[in-house]
């Protein structure tokens, strides 16, 4: 390990501030799962059918505090709970099939932004100030400015319902049953391009900014100069002593964008319907469903806090200094 | 992707797009040929984001919405849209007993649960009795007006009520009755999923449950088999109306149950040869003023029949239905509210000269409250007769964007009568909490019709509902109309009724308690390519909404054939 006692430190207070909030966020909200439900029924609330609901329910309203004991005592245990939405489902079962397809989507996402987003940004620090540079660096900012529903509905419009080359929902053709086959994974990937279209945008403007700007410090470094001198080939000064250098913000920079990539993940799987997390907690949110909300919120702050702990590491292992430094 | 060239021969008229491309294409290809042999009928009921295998009929919240009428069917439907007049499923008739007492079901013979066992009247008698034992599956009320259930033959049930109750056979209109064979082994009924339904309705057997889509096929042992010409629903999962917008041009939908802005131009213009729809007027929407109001200046204004027919002219019908509803809803003109689905109920006595206050005039409205001694104050805004300030604002739940603009349209018709109203959105949950505590002052809200107008008009008006129930906001109370409600649950013929509920519109026409504006529409659309049998308006036999609250939809299922 090279990371400090300290930091170790720092990350379990994140945790377990989160854990709190988890369980405040939601109550904070007005309303109840039971009057959600009830909400929900529309003209099928017969006084008959809100009894039932209330005598099906009524545990769900709960004291506070014994509520809080009982989710403290659940995570201990790693039990998430039953979901009043999804009732009797329980919410490690309603995340775990959501979970796969977030993951999937932020995942893709990331791998194909980073690719990009790091070469548009090396090269346009190679040539700072030049025509590839002058287009692409602002066309970044642009990028990155376009919030991801304006993206979404677009492309969603434009490409799945006018000129219906792409589906316009679901994670795959509900026909298909999951299969390890060429015209199930076609049709994952099929239905994955708009979503990831969607959320690449911003990622691929962070990176390229962020690469442009560490890349062009590197750049002014003597051992850069050194390796022109040798006479080595433009590419090679780029990328093996200038890239491979400069790529260290950017890794702090993804760690600490995995938040907003969750965040537009929310938006992109309701306008997509693709049944991810995101989606999940939509639906949890309008129906109050206290139980799916903190499990989900959960497993966001974890994720979060475990690619920031995974950077810490990867620091280490990428630049000699630091490591040499922690010891 | 790029690599994946191979698949780019089935679909040779995008050949030139990637991979990507000519996978979705060849997707779309695929499901459009699933139909050829069997007659597939892909409907929309309800907007969920993943489906949960839930069939448990008792679990109202829960329950997969295609759960009564093609798994449970009912023991009768009454027809809204005929009178009110019963169209017999699972019973053949019933009759009350001399006393009224008692009800006795005449149950169909021969009937069978989709795994062949014979439905009984012992069945019926469980699904009740099970009712009783537990209040959180008493889904239609029993608790309350059941005393106790007999079974006297297998296709006898004697229901014996707990008070006089002529409106009875409506109120269980909705019970589900379900094979004491299946349930009685099952340990906990509230939880039960009944992932695998053994059911008496058309559609009981589930082929393929995924969270995206589920088909509900033939029941092996349908009684009305003969009616029955669909092979299997189809259900695809649908987050919302924005994603049935952009499913529409896929041109897979047979039957939706949607909001659908611009209906002509964004569902009919795709295939104006097969898509089509009818949205009839449904439940009467009226702004409704809080008779418990604690309010002293404004309780004062609410209770005076001056005020509530001001408020009532001040009110431009035409806009909201135009402008806040794209056109759907249809406004109502009748001081008594009546929705045009009761034509056959409508008392001419108590409209024409009683429906002088429903139009849109605001030089009147101001004539009226001025005549009344609603004086203006320097703020442009009146005070009552004994000098109190008025001032309310008009509730409506937050993302009802229809009505939202009603409420605005009618809030700014009022200030121009010098009545100082206001807009106010709280959440759907808060709006309907403010309603049942009475903390609100005035609401636009619509309420629940049953298959006859009645039920609407008693639990909005009756002082035993008031404000238990949210379409019963404004309290009202009137010893003389609950006088005449009771009166109406205690007859039982057809010419009874109706001369009951003739003088209940003259009062209501009279005494004014809500402003009726418009009826909302109900949500119904089709596709003619590949089913022929759609109820239109050139038909108007039935409900034709497929929505879990309307029971008719399984009559105008079995009334669909597939086009050859």
């Amino acid at each position: 390990m090279h990371i400090s006692r300290r930091r170790l430190g720092v990350y379990a207070v994140a945790l377990a501030f989160a854990i709190v909030m988890n369980f405040v966020l939601p109550r904070l909200m007005p309303g109840s799962p039971v009057d959600a439900m009830i909400a929900q029924l529309g003209p099928r609330a017969t006084p008959a059918a809100i009894e039932a609901i209330k005598a099906r329910f009524g545990a769900v309203d709960q004291p506070l505090l014994s509520q809080f004991v009982d989710y403290l005592k659940g995570l201990a245990t790693l039990d998430l709970g039953v979901s009043v939405k999804y009732y009797p489902q329980t919410v490690t079962q309603v995340l775990g099939r959501s979970e796969i397809w977030t993951s999937f989507l932020v995942v893709t996402a990331i791998i194909f932004s980073l690719c990009v987003g790091v070469v548009l940004g090396a090269v346009a620090a190679w040539r700072r100030g030049g025509r590839f540079d002058t287009i692409v660096s602002p066309l970044a900012v642009i990028m990155i400015a376009i919030p991801p529903v304006i993206i979404a509905l677009t492309t969603l419009f434009v490409f799945a319902v006018s000129l219906q080359w792409f589906p316009v929902g679901y994670a795959y053709d509900p026909n298909l049953d999951p299969a390890f086959n060429f015209t199930f994974i076609g049709s994952v990937f099929a239905h994955a391009i708009l979503p990831v279209l969607t959320l690449s945008p911003y990622l691929i403007g962070e990176f390229q900014t962020t690469m442009r700007s560490s890349m062009i410090s590197v750049l002014g470094e003597d051992y850069v100069t050194m390796g022109r001198a040798k006479g080595l080939s433009h590419r090679a000064v780029m990328f093996s002593y200038g890239a491979r250098n400069a790529m260290l913000p950017v890794l702090t920079n993804l760690a600490l964008m995995l938040g907003a990539v969750f965040g537009g993940s929310i938006v992109t799987e309701i306008v997509f319907n693709y049944p991810g997390l995101g989606l999940t907690l939509y639906t949890a949110s309008i129906t109050r469903d206290y139980p799916v909300i903190q499990g989900q919120l959960l497993l966001m702050t974890l994720a979060t806090l475990g690619a920031n702990l995974l950077v810490d590491i990867i620091y280490g292992l990428v630049d000699p200094r630091l490591r040499e430094a922690s010891e | 992707m790029g690599q994946h060239k191979s698949v780019n021969r089935i679909v040779s008229a995008r050949a030139g797009w990637a991979a990507a491309t000519a996978l979705a294409a060849l997707m779309a290809w695929g499901t459009g040929a699933a139909s050829a042999a069997e007659a597939v009928l892909t409907m929309h009921i309800e907007e969920q984001t993943s489906w949960v295998q839930n069939f448990n009929p008792f679990d109202l919240a829960g329950r997969r919405q295609s759960t009564m009428d093609f798994i449970y069917e009912p023991l009768v439907i009454f027809n809204a849209q005929d009178g009110g007049k019963p169209v017999w499923r699972l019973a053949t008739g019933y009759k009350f007993s001399d006393d009224l007492k008692s009800i006795t079901y005449e149950l169909r013979p021969g009937v069978k649960w989709s795994d062949g066992q014979p439905l009984t009247s012992a069945d019926v008698k469980y699904t009740i009795d099970l009712m009783l034992k537990n209040a959180a599956l008493d889904i239609v009320g029993v608790g309350q007006t059941v005393a106790s259930v007999d079974a006297p033959s297998p296709t006898e049930v004697k229901i014996n009520l707990k008070a006089i109750n002529s409106d009875f056979p409506e109120s269980i209109g909705d019970l589900p009755v379900v094979p004491e064979h299946i349930w009685k082994d099952v340990a906990d009924p509230v939880a039960f999923k009944n992932d695998k339904p053994i059911g008496s309705g058309p559609m009981t057997e589930l082929r393929r449950f995924t969270p995206q889509v589920y088909e509900q096929c033939r029941n092996p042992n349908y009684w009305d088999a003969a009616s029955l010409h669909v092979d299997c629903l189809r259900l695809p999962q649908i987050s919302g109306n924005d994603q049935m917008l952009a499913t529409l041009p896929e041109g897979k939908m047979d039957w939706i149950g949607s909001f659908i802005p611009e209906i002509d131009k964004t569902f009919v213009a795709l295939d104006a040869d097969h898509n089509g729809y009818w949205q009839p007027p449904a439940e009467t929407v009226a702004f409704q003023m809080n008779f418990k109001s604690t309010n002293p200046g404004n309780l004062e204004a609410y209770k005076d029949l001056n005020f509530r027919h001001a408020f009532s002219l001040a009110m431009d019908r035409t806009a909201m239905v135009d402008i806040a509803g794209f056109g759907y809803p249809v406004v109502n003109l009748h001081a008594s509210g009546l929705p045009p689905r009761f034509e056959s109920w409508r008392n001419k006595d108590a409209e024409g000269a009683k429906d002088e206050f429903m139009g849109f005039d605001t030089a009147k409205a101001n004539k009226i409250l001025d005549d009344a001694g609603y004086k203006k104050g320097a703020d442009g805004f009146r005070t009552t007769p004994s000098g109190k300030p008025i001032a309310f604002p008009v509730i409506v739940p937050n993302g009802w964007t229809d009505w939202i603009d009603a409420v605005q349209i009618a809030v700014e018709g009022l200030r121009a009568a010098g009545i100082n109203a206001s807009v106010a959105t709280p959440e759907y949950e808060q709006w309907q909490k403010q309603i049942l505590d009475g903390s609100f002052e005035v609401v636009m809200n619509s309420r629940a019709d049953g298959a006859t107008p009645f039920r609407g008009y008693y639990q909005s008006l009756s002082t035993n509902y008031g404000g238990r129930i949210t379409s019963a906001p404004s309290r009202y109370s009137d010893p003389k109309l609950d006088a005449l409600f009771d009166q109406y649950s205690k007859v039982t013929s057809d010419d009874d009724h109706k001369k009951i509920f003739n003088e209940i519109q003259v009062m209501i026409a009279d005494g004014f308690p809500v402003v009726p504006v418009f009826n909302g529409p109900t949500w119904y659309q089709y596709s003619s390519k590949r089913f022929a049998g759609w109820v239109t308006d050139k038909d108007p036999v039935m409900n034709p909404e497929d929505h879990d609250n309307n029971r008719m939809r399984l009559m105008h299922l079995l009334r669909l054939k597939p086009v050859q």
